[in-house]
Parts: structure tokens; C-alpha cells; sequence
């Protein structure tokens, strides 16, 4: 499709430091974790691009080990993911949408899964607020600058991230107390999340 | 800021709270059982007298792991559990699913699929909208309408049961097509529908559009403009009710909708009343496209015709609504083992689907519905994320409650029309 063509251009041009592809009739663009949200304020506020709607945020889990045999980089001509190996990847993908040119494309960001952090994007768009915490529920992504980075769809006292792939389906500790006394939120010692 | 002091009622002593309470900020919890709550959505207000200061959705009470239980099952059998997100519109759920998978697999489902799948979603969507109108009416009093609106969303509920064998949860619409074809008496059934319904729309709005009561509770409460609407996500009928006129079915058609000829309603108050008088003409919007989709009903096939992922479905049915066609039967056990195997493996292995993500969306009574969907190249998701807009809606909440009556926070919510299964997903 040539606008998506158009717009991987401009995307190159203002931001040499990413990688863009077009597969299965949707642009996606690489942006390291480091530029990100000037490359997500480039998306809202660039005339020719401006894209109101953060129309999702979600994540996926690529572990340590061999991922690219499966993921077929060589058939479906689907890049592979850009960590080594030796470490596992968190892919945070956004997807922002323009009502005024009507495109979307897709902006993902990989950040290490032992210590992984973003900055938030609540300040370019107030949607983010609960995608962004339902990101850091299912698989521990610190969203720094976040005003209430706190679990959403999990109970508050949850132990782990359930959507990281080495979360078992079944078989889990359920951590419910019923005698137990549950404080008020600002009293539970939630972790805090402080850059 | 509300005090300090935290105070547990039990029974009639309400006077240790007023003594206690130092300052004019009370904090109080609404939900998760509460009647006007739409399910199990707890609401923490922040009041100074009546006057809502501010509000705090607090959600996950019916999260039940859909998303992770797929990356456990097959291609197909995803569609049996997103069907169960957002219980008032399945048909949106199973769609959207599919023609994401369809998608990757670079496969397109049969015209007469595609045109079945319309004429299921935008009864799905009336369905859907009575429902709301039904709820959210007895919730600010009018207790008839829930009689009303369910009583017609029921005739929707039997021709889904009539056409798919359930009244919700359909699993009908799978990749690559629809799970069997439509009964001989379908387009009669859906037209006599389409005239049912018609003139019960008009009796709602005899009813309610001078009603002062309705008016009352309505116009200009939680009023949203269009540009808080794109910061906050907020996409469909809350998104047209302020004035943009935004919709997926014509902006990025899927599933031939660029052939039907219909209206995209806006109104530019931005308050619960046009939500109302948006909901209203969309249902009648959607009964011009069954209109148009039952004339104009093409013949051939509903399932694609590559045997390693088309579904068998070319099942007749039974005097139980559904079963197996005889001569499929007598095919794969009698006369091809390798039939035989071929049906065997596609049940309980499924189709491999080519590696890559994809997003596709569809206009969901509620709003943008995305799936975003990641496939290793193996026969199971490797990670399918939801794009409910009830999820995303929710959180504008608090913009169209603050500084309202505690009373409108009941007609703010029942505006936005969450539906808890898709919240929480």
C-alpha cells in the first residue's frame, strides 16, 4: 500500500534510528526504548501523520532462548525481534490510529524482561492511563512518570506477572485470605514506581 | 482530601460517621454488587454532599484469564472463548477474531459468509442496544423499558439460536467462514424481524423522547467533548453522540461492508440524551443493512474451500437443531481414511497459522473492538491481546462524573453501557 509506503518514509526520515516493515498490510516501526515517546509525541502532533487515537497498547513475552526458528523470519518474511538470545525481550506495541487521515500503524518498543521500564505515554494521551497498568499487571513493565501504576485487572496483593511465558496457565498458589484484614489502597505498600 | 479516619458501618449507626467525619469529603463505595452497576464494576466516590468531587472505577472482578487460556488452545477454539468477552456481543468478538487469523493466513472467507456475518452482527448490535436501553432505563426509573427491551432482544436471542444452535456464546463465525450455513427459512425470518422491530423503536420513542422525566435525568449530564473523547480512547456511539462522525464499517470497511448503503448517525450535544438518539437511529441503521444483506444474500459456499483449515461444515441439520450430514459421515467413516485423518487432525490439532502480528478492528456496539494478534507459525496464538472499548471507555468516567449529582453518576454509567465480561476480560 503506498501511503503506508508514504509513511514509513517520513517515519525514516525524521527518526533514522528506527526500523520500519510493512507485513500483512500493516506498517510497524522499531523504535528503541530510548526515543520512543518522541517517537510516539512525533506520531500525535506531525501534520501529515497525527494520530488523535492511542487505539491500543499491549504487550508480548519473547523469553530467553531460540524464538526466531519458530517465529519463521525466513517464510513469512516477519523480522525477527531485536534482543540476542541469551536475553528475553518485553515487546510493547502501540497502535495509534488517525481519524483525520485514516491510518494506523503499529510503534513497538522491546525492552529487556528482567528489568523492564518505559516512559509512560499518560501525558500524550490520557487512554494510556489503564492499558499502561494493565501492561505492568500481566508482565511487570514499569511505566516511569505513570500517575497510578497499579494492578488493574489482577487483585492488588497478586504475586508475579501472568502473562509473561514462564507463568504457568494452572497450578498457581491462590494467595486469597478470607479472615485477612485488607488495608485501604494508600496503606497497602504497593510498590512505587520513582524515576 | 477525605479524612483520615477510616470508619466501618455496620447496621444503624450512622451518627459515629457523621460525629467522625471532620471535613465535607466523604468517601464512599458504589458496587461491586450494586444494582445499576452493570455487573460487578465498584465505583469509589469522592463526595461533598451530593456533588460527586471524583470518581475511581475500580475493575478485575470478573477477570478470568481469557487471553492467557487461548495461548493453550487451537485457532479455533479461541473463537469459543473471545465469543464469551463481551457477552452482549459476541458476534463482534468472533469476527474480529477471525478475520484477524484470516488475515495471517491470507485467506478470505466466502461472500456468503461474509454477508451472514453482517446480517448476525447487526442483530447483534440491536440486541446489544436494546439491552442497554433496557438496563440503563430501569435504572433511572423507567422500570417498563427493561420489560420492553429485553422482550424484543429475546426474538433477536431465537433466530440466533435457530441459525447457530445458542442463544449467546456462538462459536459461529470461525476462521475461514461460518460454522455451518444459514436454515432455507432465514431471510424470511430475518425480514419479519426487521418489521417487528421497527415498529417497537417507535414505541420507545413515543414513549421517551418527550417524556420530561427521561429528558430530565438526560440532557446535559455527563457531557464529553470530541477532543476529550480521542484523549481519553473513547470510540462509537459515545464518540458520534458528541459530533465526530467516526466509524469503522465506513472508514476501514471489513466483510463487504463498503457495499451497503447506510447512515453513520451523529449528533453534536455530547450529552446522555444523544447517546440516546444516537443508539436509537443506529439500530435503525443496522435494519436497513439486513435489508440490503437478505436481498442481495449471495449463493456458494460459507467455509473456504482449503480442506486443512476449512471446519467441516457442511452439516445438515437435525430435529435438534443440529448434526452431522449423512453424507459427510458416510464420506470419512466409510469411503476415505484419509478424510477420516484429515477431520481428525483439523479437530483436535488445527491448521498452523504463518508467523506475524496483526491488529484488526471492528465497530463493536461499543466502540473500536481490536484484536492484536501474535502467531509463532504453530497451531495455538502465541499471544492475542483484546481492544475492548468498554475497557477504554470506562476510564472517562471520571471526566463526565466530577462536579455532577451523585444520582447522574447512575445515568453516566448506564451512557457508557460497560459491559463487565469485556472489561475484565
Amino acid at each position: 500500500m503506498t501511503a503506508l509506503e508514504d509513511l514509513r518514509g517520513r517515519v525514516l526520515a525524521a527518526f533514522p534510528g528506527c526500523e520500519a516493515h510493512v507485513a500483512y498490510g500493516e506498517l510497524t516501526i522499531h523504535a528503541p526504548a530510548d526515543i520512543v515517546h518522541d517517537v510516539l509525541a512525533w506520531a500525535r502532533d506531525d501534520d501529515a501523520v497525527r494520530c488523535e487515537l492511542l487505539a491500543d497498547l499491549s504487550g508480548v513475552h519473547w523469553p530467553a532462548g531460540d524464538n526466531e526458528i519458530e517465529r519463521q523470519p525466513a517464510t513469512t518474511g516477519w523480522p525477527a525481534h531485536r534482543m540476542e538470545r541469551d536475553r528475553g525481550a518485553i515487546e510493547v506495541s502501540y497502535v495509534v490510529r488517525s481519524l483525520a487521515h485514516n491510518h494506523a500503524f503499529r510503534i513497538t518498543v522491546a525492552v529487556d524482561d528482567t528489568q523492564p521500564r518505559l516512559p509512560t505515554a499518560t501525558d500524550l494521551w490520557a487512554t494510556a492511563n489503564a492499558h499502561e497498568r494493565e501492561v505492568f499487571d500481566f508482565f511487570g513493565v514499569e511505566f516511569t512518570g505513570h500517575p497510578n501504576l497499579t494492578r488493574i485487572l489482577m487483585p492488588d496483593d497478586w504475586v508475579g506477572h501472568p502473562h509473561r511465558k514462564d507463568y504457568p496457565l494452572g497450578g498457581v498458589d491462590i494467595p486469597y485470605d478470607n479472615d485477612k484484614f485488607i488495608p485501604s489502597p494508600d496503606r497497602r505498600g504497593l510498590r512505587q514506581v520513582i524515576e | 482530601m477525605a479524612s483520615d479516619t477510616e470508619l466501618f458501618v455496620e447496621g444503624a449507626d450512622w451518627e459515629t460517621v457523621s460525629d467522625a467525619v471532620t471535613d465535607d469529603i466523604l468517601t464512599v463505595n458504589m458496587g461491586p454488587q450494586h444494582p445499576s452497576t452493570h455487573g460487578v464494576l465498584r465505583l469509589v466516590l469522592q463526595l461533598d454532599g451530593e456533588v460527586v468531587q471524583r470518581v475511581d472505577p475500580v475493575i478485575g472482578y470478573l477477570h478470568t484469564g481469557i487471553e492467557k487460556n487461548a495461548e493453550y488452545r487451537t485457532w479455533v477454539q479461541g473463537t469459543t472463548f473471545f465469543t464469551r468477552m463481551d457477552y452482549l456481543s459476541p458476534f463482534f468478538n468472533e469476527c474480529a477474531y477471525s478475520l484477524g487469523v484470516e488475515r495471517l493466513l491470507d485467506i478470505e472467507a466466502p461472500e456468503r459468509a461474509q454477508a451472514i456475518r453482517v446480517i448476525l452482527m447487526e442483530f447483534n448490535r440491536i440486541a446489544s442496544h436494546l439491552v442497554w436501553i433496557a438496563t440503563g432505563g430501569m435504572e433511572l426509573g423507567a422500570v417498563s423499558l427493561m420489560t420492553y427491551g429485553f422482550r424484543e432482544r429475546e426474538h433477536i436471542l431465537d433466530l440466533f439460536e435457530s441459525q447457530t444452535g445458542l442463544r449467546m456464546n456462538h462459536a459461529y463465525i470461525r476462521p475461514g467462514g461460518v460454522a455451518m450455513d444459514v436454515t432455507d427459512d432465514f431471510a424470511e425470518r430475518c425480514l419479519a424481524l426487521c418489521d417487528l422491530l421497527g415498529d417497537k423503536l417507535g414505541e420507545y420513542e413515543d414513549l421517551l423522547l418527550e417524556n420530561p422525566i427521561w429528558n430530565g435525568r438526560l440532557r446535559g449530564v455527563g457531557m464529553i467533548t470530541v477532543s476529550d473523547c480521542l484523549r481519553y480512547g473513547i470510540t462509537g456511539p459515545l464518540l458520534r453522540s458528541s459530533g465526530m462522525e467516526w466509524d469503522l464499517r465506513k472508514a476501514q470497511p471489513y466483510c463487504g461492508y463498503e457495499q451497503y448503503d447506510f447512515d453513520v448517525p451523529t449528533d453534536d450535544a455530547g450529552d446522555c440524551f444523544s447517546r440516546f438518539l444516537v443508539r436509537m437511529e443506529e439500530m435503525r441503521q443496522s435494519m436497513r443493512i439486513i435489508r440490503q444483506a437478505v436481498d442481495r444474500l449471495p449463493g456458494g459456499p460459507t467455509m473456504v474451500a482449503d480442506k486443512r483449515i476449512a471446519w467441516p461444515s457442511q452439516q445438515s441439520l437435525g430435529p435438534d437443531g443440529i448434526g452431522n450430514d449423512p453424507a459427510y459421515i458416510q464420506h470419512i467413516m466409510g469411503e476415505s481414511m484419509e478424510s477420516l485423518i484429515n477431520h481428525f487432525k483439523l479437530v483436535t490439532q488445527g491448521f498452523t497459522v504463518p508467523a506475524g502480528q496483526v491488529y484488526e478492528a471492528v465497530e463493536s456496539p461499543r466502540g473500536e473492538l481490536g484484536y492484536a494478534i501474535t502467531s509463532i507459525g504453530t497451531n495455538r496464538p502465541y499471544r492475542v491481546h483484546v481492544r475492548e472499548p468498554s475497557f477504554v471507555n470506562l476510564q472517562a468516567t471520571n471526566h463526565m462524573c466530577a462536579g455532577g449529582l451523585i444520582a447522574d453518576v447512575v445515568a453516566v454509567v448506564a451512557s457508557i453501557d460497560p459491559v463487565m465480561g469485556g472489561v475484565d476480560r
